[in-house]
């Protein structure tokens, strides 16, 4: 009896919650959707409202042209930063989190302490431009590679670490026995099993260097290296009277972290609670 | 005599890493402490004290950052961790829908902060916006939310507790997995309600989960800076200006030496409000 | 077939020295165990003639060439691990041909080795598995197999046998002396488990607290153990061991094991109350509680059931005695 009526219970709130979470976190983007596919004219009414008419290609076609095809230029960008910068964290990440794990050494301590630092600490901005200066990575697309894999570094560690704690030593020590060198028992036998993790690792950085604008903003400035964030930030005076294309943009660049929530849900739960519980 | 064989596990594999780490952190973070003693433009640096720090803490609007930061980030991490906490229960405790809703409520966490701000902007107009006009309905009369200086600050963190408390939930739904269901078996033999429940055995049990938590909403909150850039720009005035907009601005407008104070303060504060906070949290641990 | 030989050989950790001066000669062809209590070292001792250790002063030579300072590879050894130690990512095949792979053997001859070894152990027909698919006994196999297709001078055996259950346990027993004869190479073998020792070993080395307590085949330990902690250490049930006062013999301890004494009316040397009788079948063991004394284990062929609590006299087997200083 009691049971029935915990059922029961457990529809009835559930029913309620998802009401109530539509009206909170659904709605905020189909307002998007709806802003994206309307006519300038009632897109600057700002209504929640059905579009009277709906111009999806067309604002699509016009925001992908807009200054001479920034968006597109922004997507590559964008793409190669993420790309390079997720590869160097995997490669690096892993590195430094074996030899941590592995190795027991007093510098561990201080290595410790500095990736905590690197967690916490917000950079140093004016400093950093800088430095980027005076090695020639100001304004460059490596430059900003090298920025997000600095940036990145403590987190990789510190998830590889935990990982790597879970591999048996005696795996190593097989192969060390059969004859590896150092590098073949990372790249051969370590690297091959940090696979779950590095996936994790390669979802949750991709998205996170992907939505990234106050990096680019101070360290990237100049129309030839525009990224994805900050066109949005670009149209934002420009699209004064053309709220339409201003939220079909949000919505385009909306898609590859929806594409990625879809697809690898699982890993980044996996990636926010070890990462949350271990930082 | 000891090591007379190279380690399995040598430290060059440190190396690559340890050299972007740091030329471009390190070495920037320790230089911001002298660079922030100085009058700067990037190629002569003028020692001249300090006097940035001086004119910071002289200048109201700059201190208001300040002090809209702690506001910021006390707001934003307390509403996190407490909606965070009661989210985590309510979707793991079987109701319907329970999948779809952990996916809708975590959604926000991984789309654009600037997109969601613009967004949010146009939903917050006082007069047009679809808050507003729905508020009236029901007969409200909505605020004007980003254009009144004495709420914008708030208006501003709301989104960002829009946002993140996604984040605060996932991890507080992992760290409600790890409680084994045994101690709830007992509490329920013990006699106690759902609400003793609640208070006396998930509270204390999720600790670790809440010490997460608070640690990054804080940290995050603390160096918020691309949601309010995106909805206000620090405005109107200076109202919801935070040291991580101050910083930007100075620098805009060629202040290097006192954009670099800003930044200064601010590792400060995060040092002072961090480090204390993760030392007493882990001086509880092993009360426990 | 290699000998193994350990010159005055120490190991620290820090400040504790784990190992306090070992000598040892293992011969050729011989099947060496080391025995001890968990932290005796007998571990580290396998580990420093593997190389996965460097030692802090002696000396090890294999095949009468001094690898103190070489690479485990370029030891000629090979090693199989407690937890067996496959890589999970990679085949039996890829297993079994990894260290073959590294060393840019030829294609050809790595596919002839690792079947040849393959057929050697029965694993013919699992060549293309993973190890998550395999059972227990089988990994068992596996790791094995990348011993010999190594073609080592010695194998070295980390307590291969403690994550199987007792049958399986029993069977590898048997299938590992019977690879010791077919191969006739040397083998070192680590365990706490003393009946391990007494089945497998040529010799068996009792290590306790980084010294060797005591050499000899199995026969000789059981026989004739140098001191108590040997004494106690091989043989089940325990031996029993007791101050020499206590007895009213001349020495410092004295020792009986439970299978030398018997049961017995006619003028006993002991008289002790049944506490607890375990009936096995084959034979039964007996507790007592000797006055003066304490407890006192007993072990008799067949089946008896004295009743608990009744007292019986009890006589040690002569000539089975045993008295250290």
């Amino acid at each position: 009896m009691s049971l029935r009526r915990d059922a029961a219970r457990r529809r009835l709130i559930g029913i309620l919650s998802l009401l109530v979470a539509t009206v909170i976190f659904i709605l905020p983007f189909l307002y998007i959707v709806l802003m994206a596919v309307k006519t300038p004219q009632e897109a600057a009414l700002f209504l929640f409202s059905w579009p009277a008419q709906w111009r999806a290609w067309q604002n699509l076609v016009e925001v992908v042209q807009t200054r001479n095809y920034m968006l597109l230029l922004a997507y590559f960008n964008s793409t190669v930063i993420t790309v390079g910068a997720v590869t160097l964290l995997v490669i690096f990440g892993a590195m430094v989190g074996y030899v941590l794990q592995r190795r027991r050494s007093r510098w561990n301590r201080v290595i410790y302490v500095f990736l905590l630092i690197g967690l916490m600490v917000p950079p140093a901005v004016v400093p950093t431009i800088w430095v980027l200066q005076n090695l020639g990575l100001f304004k460059t697309i490596h430059g900003m590679i090298l920025i997000q894999v600095a940036y990145g570094l403590s987190f990789a560690v510190l998830l590889y670490r935990s990982f790597i704690a879970s591999i048996p030593r005696s795996l190593d020590e097989a192969a060390i026995i059969d004859g590896a060198r150092p590098w073949q028992v990372f790249f051969r036998v370590i690297l091959p099993l940090l696979k779950p993790v590095t996936v994790t690792l390669i979802v949750v950085q991709a998205v996170a260097i992907f939505n990234d604008f106050t990096n680019p903003l101070y360290y990237l400035p100049g129309r030839e290296n525009v990224t994805v964030q900050i066109t949005l930030f670009n149209f934002q005076s420009q699209f004064q009277s053309q709220y339409n294309l201003l939220f079909m943009n949000i919505l385009l660049i909306t898609i590859p972290p929806l594409l990625v929530f879809v697809f690898f849900n699982r890993q980044i739960v996996a990636g926010m609670t070890a990462g949350g519980v271990k930082g | 005599m000891a090591t007379r064989r190279p380690s399995p596990y040598p430290y060059w594999f440190v190396l690559p890493a340890a050299v972007v780490f740091v030329t471009l952190f390190l070495v920037p973070t320790v230089a911001s402490f002298w660079f922030s003693l100085t009058r700067w433009d990037l190629f002569e640096a003028e020692f001249i004290g300090l006097d940035n720090y001086r004119q910071f803490f002289r200048e109201p609007f700059l201190v208001q950052g300040l002090v809209n930061t702690l506001i910021y980030a006390v707001v934003t991490s307390g509403a996190k961790s407490v909606l965070g906490l009661l989210l985590a229960v309510l979707l793991t405790s079987g109701i319907w829908f329970q999948g779809f809703l952990r996916s809708v409520v975590f959604f926000p966490v991984l789309v654009s902060t600037i997109g969601v701000g613009i967004a949010f902007a146009a939903l917050m107009h006082p007069t047009r916006g679809a808050i507003n006009l729905a508020l009236a309905t029901i007969g409200i009369e909505g605020p004007a939310w980003l254009s009144d200086p004495a709420l914008a600050l708030y208006s501003v963190a709301l989104i960002d507790i829009w946002k993140g408390v996604g984040l605060a939930t996932l991890i507080y739904i992992a760290g409600l997995a790890a409680i084994s269901p045994d101690y709830y078996e007992a509490a329920r033999i013990d006699g106690a309600t759902r609400w003793q429940q609640f208070w006396r055995v998930t509270v204390p049990l999720v600790r670790p989960a809440t010490v997460t938590v608070v640690t990054l909403s804080l940290i995050g909150g603390l160096r918020s800076f691309d949601i309010i850039w995106a909805t206000t720009r620090g405005g109107p005035g200076f109202a919801s200006d935070v040291l991580a907009s101050v910083i930007y601005k100075q620098y805009q407008a060629g202040f290097y030496g006192l954009s670099t104070a800003g930044n200064v303060i601010l590792f400060l504060l995060i040092a002072a409000i961090v480090l204390p906070m993760t030392w007493w949290f882990s001086k509880r641990e092993v009360d426990l | 077939m290699s000998s193994v030989v350990l010159r005055n050989l120490t190991k620290s950790f820090g400040a504790v020295e784990v190992i306090k001066g070992i000598d040892l000669t293992v011969e050729p062809g011989e099947f060496c165990v080391f025995v001890g209590p968990s932290g005796c070292g007998k571990s580290t001792l396998l580990r420093l003639i593997a190389g996965l250790e460097d030692a802090s002063s002696g000396r090890i030579e294999i095949a009468g060439q001094d690898v103190t300072d070489a690479e485990p590879s370029a030891r000629g050894i090979a090693m199989v691990f407690q937890n067996y130690a496959l890589y999970p990512h990679l085949t039996v095949r890829e297993n079994i041909g990894f260290g073959l792979s590294l060393a840019r053997r030829p294609k050809a001859e790595i596919r002839a080795r690792v079947e040849a070894a393959a057929e050697a152990l029965q694993l013919s027909h699992l060549l293309d598995r993973k190890p998550k698919e395999l059972s227990g006994g089988q990994r068992q196999r596996v790791a094995i197999g990348r011993a010999i297709v190594r073609d080592p001078k010695v194998f070295l055996f980390d307590e291969p046998l403690s994550n199987l259950d007792a049958a399986l346990r029993a069977q590898m027993r048997i299938e590992l002396s019977d690879l010791h004869r077919k191969l006739g190479a040397t083998m070192i073998y680590v365990t706490h488990d003393q009946v391990e020792a007494m089945t497998m070993a040529d010799k068996i080395v009792v290590l306790n607290a980084g010294r060797i307590e005591q050499i000899g085949s199995p026969m000789e330990l059981y026989d004739r153990p140098a001191s108590p902690f040997v004494a106690g250490f091989i043989g089940s049930p325990k031996m029993n061991l007791y101050e020499g006062r206590a007895v009213g013999e001349p020495c410092g301890t004295y020792g009986i094991r439970p299978e030398h004494l018997r049961l017995t009316g006619d003028a006993p040397r002991w008289r002790g109350r049944v506490r607890h009788v375990e009936r096995l079948g084959a034979d039964t063991v007996i507790h007592l509680d000797v006055p003066t004394l304490g407890a006192m284990v007993l072990r008799s062929e067949g089946d008896h059931s004295p009743a608990i609590g009744a007292e019986v006299g009890v006589s040690p087997l002569p000539g089975r005695e045993h008295r250290f200083p």
